[in-house]
């Protein structure tokens, strides 16, 4: 089975005291710790040495999903309290200086975005972001990239493009509005069509909004989504076939 | 999004302004007001209105497109909504609807090809594509006896010339498309494609190849094969004579320019009339050069075009 766990704040808004406790009955071995907002951040942070996460083998930590020029720098010294060997997930449109960012090398996992933000959607968007970040990693959200694109074609193209920078996954299905859902039918076929692309060793994050009644149930669903099948290495030639169309026609 | 012939690039002073408002999202009734609102804004700037099936000029909803494929729902709208969409359409504005579009369209054809995925034979063409795409180069010539009929022979000299070239070029580019699944994926990629029945390696490779205008698409292919550069010249010469009478703004004796005059000849003097002929004789010119090119090449295209194209 996948390494695979939940996000805090899917399961418990804004209390990962909360998210911990609900998860320790459940068959995971993975955790993001969320602060999504950016007042989450300090009582996290502050928190951390106090927390029961022994039966985790992977934690990483989301940085806030919003925040002004004037708050950047302030969180940047603040999240160099996260231990280095947690990764840190960051929304690549909330980024003011990218020179501050720089120094978190490979801890950074720049995540690819949904539909409403103007920015790291696409396999073009996203490669200007790491060349701005070289070093950074990938959390890869396969509900983000279904949402843009049903067809799963560019979560496949992300997949080939940044391979070998994954990290992690974020699974959900996102809905019309962008909020994250426990997955449809629909939304688990789909997934299925790229699952082979994600090494078993990656681990999954779980960010679908559940009931405490919900997290097992979903935590099936979602196993049976990204089933684990031989690794498939990219396909260089299709990978960069979209981004050199000949005319202006069907740009991306 | 607009089709013919400038989604083709070929568009010429007198072209018609074919333009769809694509849908793809939760409906609003205000899309129909942006829809009236475009064609407003296009009759003030004294744009051609698309012709009077209806076809373009409105609204199209991407549910249609990606889930009416054959039987009954799937009208003669919605078929040449979906086939030019993939062969000479382009986007005006933000392409991320259009690009979701046009990858659920392909990626249905595609995985819905169960021959193209178990089958033993020696070619990987999708078939599914390839037959929706030849039944619309059939439907084509079909509605083109219709049109005769129902409006008493009126444009039938333009309309003849168009079939024999443009919408023949159309066909054209879409049988070369799906003939580049087996003509252009090296075989290693197309190997690993194969065998993990990978949809989306082959969305990408199609959506890309469909970026080309059709003139591209057969000049991308023809290109790989040097003995043909005689016929293809010649294709190529006639196809440029075509959109030079259609492009030709100089006026005739009896005032109209070549276009004007062949869309207002009338049936009794087509034999009789030297526009007509010369019209007729670059597209005589043209059907000559795809014949050698597809039918007696002796070449793997024509070995393709018997295979695929034919039975």
């Amino acid at each position: 089975m996948r390494p695979i766990g939940f996000s805090t704040g899917a399961v418990a808004y804004s209390d990962f005291q909360r998210a911990l406790e609900l998860m320790a009955v459940e068959p995971v071995n993975c955790i993001e710790l969320s602060a999504l907002r950016f007042h989450e951040v300090a009582p996290l942070l502050n928190a951390i040495e106090t927390l029961d996460l022994h039966r985790y083998g992977y934690v990483s930590f989301h940085a806030p999903s919003s925040f002004t020029v004037e708050q950047e720098p302030f969180l940047v010294e603040q999240l160099k309290r996260v231990p280095q060997h947690w990764p840190i997930v960051l929304h690549p449109d909330t980024i003011h200086n990218w020179e501050a960012w720089r120094q978190f090398g490979s801890q950074l996992a720049v995540e690819n975005m949904d539909r409403r933000k103007p920015w790291g959607r696409t396999v073009e968007e996203l490669a200007r972001t790491f060349s701005d970040l070289p070093d950074a990693a990938m959390c890869f959200d396969i509900g983000h990239a279904r949402q843009c694109d049903t067809s799963m074609t560019e979560a496949y193209r992300i997949l080939k493009a940044f391979q070998h920078r994954l990290k992690q996954i974020h699974v959900s299905e996102v809905n019309t509005a962008s909020q994250h859902d426990p997955i449809s039918y629909a939304a688990k076929i789909a997934f299925q069509e790229v699952a082979c692309l994600i090494p078993s060793n990656i681990p999954v994050i779980i960010e679908s909004r559940v009931t405490p009644q919900e997290i097992n149930r979903e935590i099936c669903r979602i196993s049976q989504a990204l089933p684990e099948f031989d690794f498939v290495p990219a396909i260089t030639n299709a990978r960069e076939a979209m981004h050199n169309s000949p005319s202006t026609r069907h740009q991306n | 999004m607009v089709y013919g012939s400038l989604g083709r690039d070929e568009f010429t002073p007198g072209s018609d302004l074919d333009w769809t408002l694509l849908v793809d999202g939760i409906a609003d009734p205000a899309h129909l007001d942006v829809a009236l609102a475009i064609r407003d804004k296009l009759e003030t700037l004294g744009y051609k209105q698309p012709g009077r099936e209806g076809v373009f000029g409105t609204l199209a909803f991407s549910h249609e497109l990606i889930h009416q494929i054959g039987g009954q729902d799937d009208t003669n709208a919605n078929t040449t909504r979906r086939i030019l969409l993939l062969l000479e359409s382009t986007v005006i504005g933000r392409r991320d609807a259009y690009k979701r579009v046009v990858c659920n369209v392909l990626h249905r054809y595609l995985k819905e090809d169960r021959g193209l995925w178990y089958g033993s034979g020696e070619f990987k063409v999708p078939r599914f594509l390839l037959n929706d795409i030849t039944r619309y180069w059939r439907t084509m010539a079909v509605d083109f006896a219709y049109k005769q009929r129902v409006r008493g022979n009126e444009g039938f000299a333009l309309r003849n010339v168009k079939l024999r070239l443009s919408r023949k070029l159309i066909f054209i580019s879409g049988l070369l498309t799906c003939f580049s699944c087996h003509l252009e994926l090296p075989g290693d990629e197309k190997k690993l494609i194969y065998l993990e029945h990978a949809v989306q390696p082959l969305v990408v490779h199609l959506y890309r190849r469909l970026a080309f205008t059709p003139l591209e698409s057969l000049a991308n292919t023809l290109l790989g094969f040097e003995k043909l550069d005689g016929s293809t010249a010649k294709l190529f010469k006639a196809y440029d004579d075509f959109v030079g009478i259609l492009a030709d703004e100089s006026v005739l004796d009896n005032g109209e320019t070549p276009r004007d005059y062949l869309e207002h000849l009338s049936v009794d003097k087509l034999e009789s009339d030297p526009v007509f002929q010369h019209a007729r004789e670059i597209s005589h010119e043209f059907r000559d050069a795809v014949h050698e090119i597809f039918l007696r090449s002796n070449t793997e295209l024509s070995r393709l075009t018997i295979e695929y194209g034919v039975f």
